[in-house]
């Protein structure tokens, strides 16, 4: 079994507004970038701060690097985690140089030697003697992960990094600094609200929401296979087609699907559909009709109206042109077993 | 807890000579004995012999809460000081708020002495039972109008309520009317000034409402309000406002002009004018000295009193601050009136008690607005 | 308590300790008033409440009103010009517009009134011209001239640190959305300001309602002469002590208005935790006019009373001054300012930060506590001291201490004022980050709170400095025996019209108090 390097365990963190904890309880691998996703509010950064240890649980239990930080006998102050943060507005110090800013946590004769190592490592030999002031935005991200590596903590933070970059640097830094992680072998944790960017950096990725993790598994698991309802509206663009459990599979409006979950027959559930599940074709004889049709550069997205009023998603290659008002057939071809949910209603 | 020092402002050039003095004296003196200081009194350029006080081979400390300015008598109780040998330390202040000072310590008081500008002050420290009784024979050194009626206070040196002119607008031989009710007339409106915070214009209406009564008093303030009378924080400003032509006429206490024309010299353009008729707009007031019951230095405390009553300290108040000296037989300086060319007013300084009657007065006319 | 400490660092726990000490000791004045208002008789009641304390009350509150507009007025666009122009000579006018604060508020108004008054010498020099009058200045007009030319450098000063801290990115964002140079001052700088302004505006709220000297030249009754009127004519501490009492209600009206002014926004940087380097505004044409209104209030709140120390100085010349006790009381305003700015700072630090960090509503209450004595004219502070110190504190009675202590709840508000603004600018992340670094909470504090906000401690150290170096009632009533400082040295002088030797310690006052406030400004624009 690989070594744990952080362990959350009932943490239950109260607040008048949002961003509560209730019971969370998480595991983080030595050496894996945990990707922690959910919706603003869900309480990602107030479990980046009780980790930190810049905020205090009302009850539960954190273990950093084996060593025990909070428990109802003991709190350990964020000065002796061993646990490095990236802040979202990179909170670099502004009255100390770029290299000021890496040696900060710095100890040792050779801190200078460190504080080069760090800068080569993020690429910004020759920035030593800079302001923050005077960096790009991707610039200052580097720093301030520089910064957090510096020490070499037990487990690295990142609360939304990317958030403050432009589409275009984006891309570019998350792959820079997915590659510096990977190179230093260190474990992280990474907040997201970006399904996408979660399943690019997150060797797992944990859903959290209201205050708990719905299900932490790697990337195709949470994608292909969602725990609960949430993580399959989270976890890419989903609509959930009512229908009835009979022993071919899930009878609904658009057909017989198969579904992965154990359901019993005569249950009435609802299937997630995915746009990539759902093809379209011309039919002047169906009661389905586009409404709208979205570019997305390679593909396109149709809005489809059933019969029955609900609306469902189509994600079409761009050479397949087809006008609104339209009316389609819709049918199923997922390659691959449906995630269903009894239906609560 | 660690000592911090600072620094005392007792040093004057004079010090030197006096230092001198006083080694000499220690060098001479095994007990106490009597001796003799020569002295030099800068304006009048007299010199004269005094016995000044006792020195005693241990003078110990004396202090001093002074509603006087420090400006006014530091000098003097450099001398003192310098004489006796005592360490004097002085706190100053206004009176009103030393006398505050004062009532607030209580029996705790660190002080020997309280030195007041006016009787006001030293009334409400008496009043407090803080002062300890002054041996008949100070009192005797004063004229009984000046100190208080159960002899726990005494004054020291005398002022004069006065007219303060402006000597391009008015010649006082036939403008100024002969007594206070004058400037009611309309021919004033606009050319009056007062200072109705002040304690000696209160000590004034004070004595106006014992002599014209309450109502005659009352008529007067309406009177000289409906003047459009200026009013100002205090006498200074208010002589100032008189030379510069601001207001014609100002109802102050003497010396102020003296200092300005010390300042500004003989072209400062008002002059001070004693009211002919007499009455309370000519009343002397006195600066006065207690000692505080529960002083530590009880003996020092009447070496300073008996100092300051002394030819040499009235004649210091005579020469440098232009005030009247209370002791008889001190010159004083040239510019003044002698206090008994004064139209004599019958007011005993210790009858002017009735702070708070005046304060309401002048509350309910609006003066104090 | 012991599960509450458990927890808790002990840094936290030291800086809610003092804090509480703190405010604890402030409360002292409010326990003497309260013990001396239970005395006060019927008379004083009577006082309290009739039409004409009532219309006292509100021209006290029109005043404070006035002098505050007027004192943002001239301090906001100081303060922009000398921080985000190219106005020529700018450290010059941001040290000399400061320097206004020493100047005690009576040696202010005697000043203006011997040029600007009725009979003034500006009327002599205008009188050939045919000007028979100038404008009222007695009244309304004075106090507000002299209380706005003498008290804008509190705005001045917390507004200008709140600049210096502030993120040009908004201003940025702001040019980027299409906003002149103008429409960005107004609808983003401006807004940003607000707690600067605020506590500034606080500051002089609190000192027009606490001052005697002005108000009392200019013939403008507020409650603070009526207070003193109280004790000067009829020696009744019970009665000021009521009156106090309602200068503290009006204090805690300033307050809440000033809390409602202060809003509920963040204000550290919206993303970069850095502050960059702020676009420097090229004035252009604006730049005469803009040097002319710099000049303009830099002749009238300091060139002008200066002059005429000097010239009161050169007249009389002759006067044999002492000059050993002129450096004596020189040393002792330094040495008292010096060690209250100190003294102050240290207090000030968990007060502001608690009530930054931990909004609690302890922590309002504890910073809201620190501003009750501020309105309090300082006789009022002096004998509640007097009082405690004589009767139950009598070895440090008469002490440096006890002065120190009288400073530290006369002035406390305005360093944490100036520390609260500058607090509020720094981004929690960034303590944070330095947290989980391994650097312990002193250690953050003094490697990065203290340097990020140090434009805003400076203005605070100043602001101390500067208004310790002028004080007088608590100086000369608590001072120990035979204590002088520049101030008491002018006070008893102009007090029996001895101008000459007003004059010197005047001057060396200001001289004094100039070279403190230059260096914090040289050394903040060296940042």
């Amino acid at each position: 079994m690989s070594e744990i390097a952080v362990r959350c365990e009932g943490l239950v963190k109260t607040f008048s507004d949002t961003g509560a904890l209730n019971g969370l309880s998480l595991d983080v691998v030595k050496g894996e970038i945990l990707a922690l996703i959910g919706p603003s509010g869900c309480g990602k950064t107030t479990l980046l701060r009780l980790i930190t240890g810049v905020a205090k649980p009302d009850a539960g239990s954190i273990e950093v690097g084996g060593r025990v930080m909070v428990s109802p006998e003991r709190f350990v102050p964020p000065e002796f985690r061993r646990v490095g943060m990236v802040f979202q507005n990179y909170a670099l110090f502004p009255h100390l140089s770029v290299a000021a800013n890496i040696a900060y946590g710095l100890h040792g004769a050779d801190k200078d030697d460190q504080v080069a190592a760090m800068l080569q490592l993020v690429g910004l030999s020759g920035y030593a003697d800079r302001m923050p002031n005077e960096l790009s935005g991707g610039e200052q991200q580097r720093v301030a992960l520089a910064r957090a590596m510096g020490p070499r903590p037990d487990v690295l933070l990142l609360d939304e990094p990317f958030s403050n970059l432009d589409s275009g640097q984006r891309v570019h830094v998350r792959n820079e600094v997915r590659a510096i992680l990977r190179m230093s072998g260190a474990t992280a944790i990474f907040v997201t609200h970006h399904q996408e960017e979660a399943l690019f950096m997150g060797d797992r990725i944990a859903v959290q929401h209201q205050g708990s993790i719905q299900q932490v598994g790697n990337p195709g698991d949470v994608f292909g296979n969602p725990a609960t309802r949430f993580v399959a509206t989270f976890m890419g663009e989903t609509d959930f087609l009512p229908g009835e459990v009979t022993a071919e599979g899930v009878q609904t409006e658009i057909g017989l699907l198969q579904s992965t979950h154990p359901v019993n027959v005569g249950d009435q559930v609802e299937v997630a559909v995915r746009a990539d599940d759902v093809r379209i074709a011309p039919d002047p004889t169906s009661g389905a009709i586009v409404l709208t049709r979205e570019y997305r550069g390679m593909v396109n997205v149709y809005r489809v109206r059933l019969p029955s009023g609900r609306f469902i998603h189509s994600l079409q290659r761009h050479t397949v042109r087809i006008a609104p008002a339209t009316p389609v057939r819709v049918l199923m071809d997922p390659g691959h077993e449906l995630a269903c949910f009894i239906n609560s209603n | 807890m660690c000592k911090i020092r600072f620094h005392n402002t007792v040093s004057s050039t004079k010090m030197i000579l006096y230092s001198l003095i006083v080694s000499g004296l220690f060098v001479a003196s095994c007990q106490p004995e009597v001796v003799e200081v020569v002295k030099e009194v800068p304006v009048e350029k007299v010199v004269e012999v005094e016995k000044v006080v006792e020195v005693d081979s241990a003078p110990g400390s004396l202090v001093v809460y002074s509603g006087r300015s420090e400006k006014l008598v530091q000098p003097i109780i450099d001398q003192f000081a310098a004489a006796s040998g005592i360490e004097v330390e002085v706190k100053y202040g206004k009176t009103a708020e030393m006398a505050a000072v004062l009532l607030e310590e209580g029996n705790n008081s660190p002080a020997d002495v309280f030195w007041a500008q006016d009787p006001g002050g030293l009334g409400a420290v008496a009043e407090a039972g803080m002062f300890a009784d002054l041996p008949a024979d100070v009192l005797a050194n004063v004229d009984s109008k000046f100190q208080s009626k159960n002899g726990n206070w005494v004054g020291v040196s005398g002022r004069a309520r006065v007219i303060v002119y402006n000597t391009a607008t008015i010649d006082p031989e036939k403008d100024l009317p002969s007594d206070l009710w004058g400037f009611v007339e309309p021919e004033w409106k606009g050319r009056l000034g007062w200072a109705p915070t002040n304690g000696s214009f209160q000590a004034m209406v004070t004595a106006l409402r014992s002599t014209w009564g309450e109502d005659k008093t009352k008529e007067w303030l309406q009177g000289i309000m409906a003047n459009d009378v200026g009013v100002y924080p205090k006498n200074t400003p208010q002589v100032a406002a008189a030379a510069a032509g601001e207001i014609d006429v100002g109802f102050v206490n003497h010396y102020y002009l003296h200092r300005f024309i010390a300042a500004e010299g003989e072209n400062f353009k008002a002059r001070n004018y004693f009211l002919t008729g007499g009455g309370p707009g000519s009343l002397v007031m006195v600066a006065g000295v207690g000692r505080i019951d529960t002083g530590a230095n009880e003996d020092n405390a009447m070496k300073f009193i008996n100092f300051l009553l002394s030819p040499v300290a009235q004649q210091y108040f005579a020469g440098q601050t232009y005030e009247y000296p209370l002791v008889e037989g001190v010159k004083i300086h040239r510019e003044l009136t002698p206090i008994a060319e004064l139209p004599k007013i019958d007011i005993d300084l210790s009858d002017l008690v009735d702070l708070q009657g005046t304060v309401d007065l002048l509350t309910e006319v609006g003066a104090l607005e | 308590m012991i599960f509450f400490f458990r927890n808790t660092s002990p840094v936290k726990v030291v800086l809610w300790f003092t804090g509480a000490l703190v405010a604890s000791l402030l409360l002292l004045p409010i326990g003497y008033l309260l013990l001396r208002a239970s005395e006060a008789g019927d008379s004083i009641w009577s006082i309290l409440f009739s039409y004409r304390t009532a219309r006292i009350l509100l021209k006290t509150v029109y005043l404070a009103v006035a002098v505050t507009l007027g004192s943002a007025l001239v301090a906001v666009p100081i303060a922009w010009l000398t921080v985000r122009t190219d106005l020529p000579m700018r450290r010059l006018w941001a040290i000399l517009t400061t320097l206004p604060l020493v100047v005690p508020s009576y040696v202010g108004a005697y000043l203006f009134i011997s040029v600007l008054g009725p009979r003034g010498i500006l009327q002599q020099w205008l009188e050939p011209l045919g000007v028979k009058e100038l404008p009222k200045l007695y009244g309304f007009p004075g106090a507000f001239l002299v209380l706005t030319l003498l008290s804008y450098p509190y705005i001045l000063t917390t507004t200008r640190a709140a600049l210096m801290r502030m993120n040009p990115v908004l201003e940025e964002a702001s040019r980027n959305l299409g906003d002149g140079p103008w429409g960005t001052f107004w609808r983003i700088t401006l807004p940003q300001l607000r707690p600067g302004l605020a506590a500034g505006g606080l500051l002089v709220a609190l000192y027009v309602l606490r001052d005697f000297g002005a108000v009392s030249f200019m013939r403008y009754s507020t409650f603070t002469r009526v207070l003193y009127i109280q004790y000067q004519s009829s020696f009744d501490r019970t009665g000021a002590a009521v009156l106090a009492l309602v200068l503290i209600l009006l204090t805690l009206l300033v307050l809440f208005i000033e809390i409602r002014t202060r809003g509920r926004a963040n204000y550290y940087g919206g993303h970069v935790g850095a502050v960059g380097n702020p676009i420097q505004i090229k004035l252009g044409h604006w730049r005469w006019p803009s040097l002319f209104f710099c000049a303009g209030i830099v002749v009238l709140s300091l060139v002008l009373p200066a002059s005429i120390l000097a010239y009161w100085l050169f007249r009389e010349i002759n006067i044999t001054m002492s000059y050993s006790s002129l450096w004596m009381s020189a040393w002792n305003s330094l040495f008292a300012s010096g060690l209250a700015s100190g003294l102050v700072l240290l207090a000030s630090i968990p007060v502001a930060w608690l009530s930054v960090r931990k909004k609690g509503r302890f922590a309002i209450l504890l910073e809201r506590i620190s501003y009750s004595a501020f309105a309090l004219p300082g006789i009022v502070v002096a004998l509640a001291l007097v009082f405690f110190g004589a009767n139950y504190a009598n070895p440090i009675y008469q002490t440096v201490y006890l002065l120190l202590f009288g400073y530290l709840i006369m002035f406390l508000p305005q360093a944490v004022g100036a520390l609260r603004t500058s607090f509020l600018q720094i981004s929690p992340s960034i303590e944070q980050a330095a947290r989980t670094l391994g650097k312990n909470p002193l250690m953050v504090f003094r490697t990065i709170t203290v340097p990020v906000s140090w434009s805003g401690i400076a203005a605070g150290i100043g602001l101390v400095f500067l208004t310790v170096m002028k004080e007088l009632p608590i100086t000369l009533i608590l001072g120990p025996l035979g204590f002088s400082t520049l101030a008491t040295s002018v006070w008893s002088a102009v007090e029996e019209a001895m101008f000459g030797a007003a004059a010197a310690p005047a001057l060396l006052l200001i001289l004094l108090s100039s070279v403190p406030m230059a260096s914090i400004i040289l050394r903040e624009s060296l940042n």
